[in-house]
């Protein structure tokens, strides 16, 4: 029986560049993979790659589209799918942050003293709660779509929960950070049943493994997590 | 408004219904033909009752009656007939070999696409343990696999026990003991390497604990496994899984059994083997088992237990990838007549020679 092509959902945006290099030195045929143009499905003897939104990798390989990717590791705490996590590709790093404006330092403290509670805006509702419940704090989360800064500016959250690469965007707005909550880096994930039906899978992951090991992680220090 | 049914509910149309009702007669005679009788259990259970085994991994829907129980509609079968068993057949030496072929009810948040009831056809094979249970309730699934119409499956076989043994034995914390769990429920083997390499645990344990997840094969991994973890005095259970193995693969045929100490059910229930069945192209596992020894406890019966169950909704995906046609519905005659009594007659004749007959009418 002829074999079906692999197929591996690569993340458009951000990530797109490094997974396609990294794939590239693990000895995958990723002719006309860099320069798709309209194209979604890149097809190479033996290998299809998907191109996808990087929200769209753990969907796609939890439902049967794709038998392995690669997407953040926020997307995947996001996400919340049936999805092995099989090796740390260790670039992409970024970080989620807890900021509020400089400008209403201890305004959030005295609004949770006061209520008990705190109001925060982000797009990752599924992280915030996550990271909110582990310090045991009372969250309401307000979930937005873009522009989270404004949120806290115009008095309608305390705090947001927000990803940073160089904080860059919150220095602008006059936010300052007063939490660490998660540091992503992309990962290389699979689904649970061509793991363990499609040995190309496994294989893939030791190489990946092998190709970043030994490289540095984005390091985020601990400490800082404040309500 | 145009009615609908519930999210993650719906209607089967006769087609359809027909084809399914055949997979599960088909997977309920082998049940039936390995010696297996059916049971029933109720829809609505106590909440209590079923968190009583350990927290339930997937989350039921709960009601008030009106004497305010708090009830849930079942999330699975292995529970209710655990409780079955306990309850209803105490004092009964057993074994008890019991199948069962019903809906179970899982309460998903929405955007999923996923089914919130589904067919579970399964098997509890209660108050047996050693090989011969672990491998007759094995190959029992690779018949109800192969009678389902499901080609080129694969089982993939572990432990729980070297892993609990390996964690017991580590000298780590509490918190490391349970990220480690939690870890290897998430499939997220990244954090288990992390893990592994912390500073609270001793190198070789979690470097043990790593390695795991890398071992799959045939007889050969057992023993890789073998000589991983034997120096740390954590061979638990091993020489029983390779028996399992031989067993299994000398008697099954269609399919293949794979070692993989990679998995590890989400339910935390298993004390032992625990095994996962997939088929090419379908993203989930149609078919989830193993042995849960400490279950029965819970319910107040001791003795141990394994079986599994199988996803319907799975099941009729596979044979749709794969291309099988669902089996011919509706009359293949039709009786028409001038006579009322002679058009019953004829019909009845014909049904008598096995064939599907609907009455026309009278011309």
């Amino acid at each position: 029986m002829e074999r079906k092509n692999l197929r591996i959902a690569v993340p458009k945006g951000s990530l797109f560049a490094d997974a396609v290099d990294l794939l590239t030195r693990a000895g995958l045929d990723t002719t006309g993979l860099s320069q798709p143009g309209r194209q979604l499905v890149i097809s190479n003897p033996g290998v299809d790659f998907i191109i996808v939104r990087p929200t769209d990798a753990p969907v796609f390989c939890a439902y049967g589209g794709a038998d392995c990717g690669i997407c953040g590791k926020d997307t995947l705490v996001e996400a919340d799918l049936n999805v092995l996590e099989m090796v740390d590709l260790k670039f992409g790093g970024c970080r989620f942050v807890v900021a509020e404006p400089a400008a209403a330092h201890g305004r959030a403290e005295a609004s949770y003293e006061r209520l008990g509670s705190l109001r925060v805006a982000t797009k990752y509702p599924r992280i915030t709660k996550r990271y909110y419940d582990s310090i045991g704090v009372q969250v309401d989360i307000v979930k937005m779509h873009g522009n989270i800064e404004l949120a806290p500016l115009t008095g309608m959250a305390d705090r947001i929960v927000d990803i940073t690469a160089t904080g860059t965007t919150l220095r602008e707005n006059n936010l300052v950070v007063v939490g660490e909550v998660l540091a992503s880096t992309a990962r290389f994930i699979a689904s649970p049943a061509s793991t363990r039906t499609d040995e190309r899978v496994r294989e893939l992951a030791a190489r990946l493994e092998e190709l970043t090991r030994g490289q540095d992680k984005v390091k985020v220090t601990a400490g800082g997590a404040s309500a | 408004m145009i009615p609908t049914t519930p999210r993650g509910f719906r209607d089967v149309l006769p087609t359809e219904a027909a084809w399914r009702q055949e997979v599960t007669r088909a997977v309920c005679d082998t049940f039936a033909s390995w010696g297996y009788v059916p049971v029933e259990t109720p829809a609505l259970e106590r909440l209590e009752v079923l968190e009583r085994a350990g927290a339930l991994s997937d989350t039921p829907f709960r009601f008030f009656d009106s004497d305010n129980n708090l009830l849930a509609l079942r999330p699975d079968c292995t529970l209710p007939v655990a409780r079955l068993a306990a309850l209803r057949l105490a004092g009964k030496p057993g074994p008890f070999r019991l199948c069962y072929a019903q809906e179970v009810f899982r309460e998903h948040g929405s955007l999923y696409g996923d089914d919130r009831a589904f067919g579970q056809m399964g098997v509890e094979f209660i108050g047996a343990d050693g090989v011969m249970a672990d491998a007759e309730v094995i190959c029992l699934l690779f018949d109800a696999l192969a009678a389902s119409g499901i080609e080129g499956f694969t089982v993939a076989l572990g432990t729980v026990s070297v892993l609990n043994a390996l964690v017991a034995a580590s000298g780590a914390n509490e918190a490391w003991k349970e990220g480690v769990f939690r870890a290897f429920h998430n499939s997220d083997f990244v954090e288990v390497r992390r893990l592994a390499e912390a500073p609270e645990v001793a190198g070789e344990y979690g470097s043990a604990v790593a390695e795991l997840l890398r071992i799959r094969g045939g007889v050969d991994a057992i023993e890789r496994c073998r000589a991983l973890v034997a120096p740390l005095g954590c061979d638990v259970g091993l020489d029983e899984l390779r028996c399992v193995y031989e067993l299994v693969c000398a008697n099954e045929e269609q399919g293949r059994l794979l070692i993989d100490f990679s998995v590890i059910s989400s339910f935390d229930y298993y004390t032992g083997m625990v095994f996962k069945a997939y088929a090419p192209q379908v993203g989930h596992s149609v078919a989830t088992g193993g042995r849960y020894d400490t279950t029965l406890e819970a319910f107040g019966r001791k003795g141990s237990a394994a079986g599994f169950a199988i996803g319907l909704e799975r099941v009729m995906q596979v044979l749709e990838v794969q291309g099988t046609c669902p089996p011919q519905v509706g009359p293949q005659e039709t009786v028409y007549g001038t006579d009322a009594a002679e058009v019953f007659a004829r019909a009845a004749e014909l049904r008598r020679s096995g064939k599907r007959v609907a009455i026309g009418g009278v011309r």
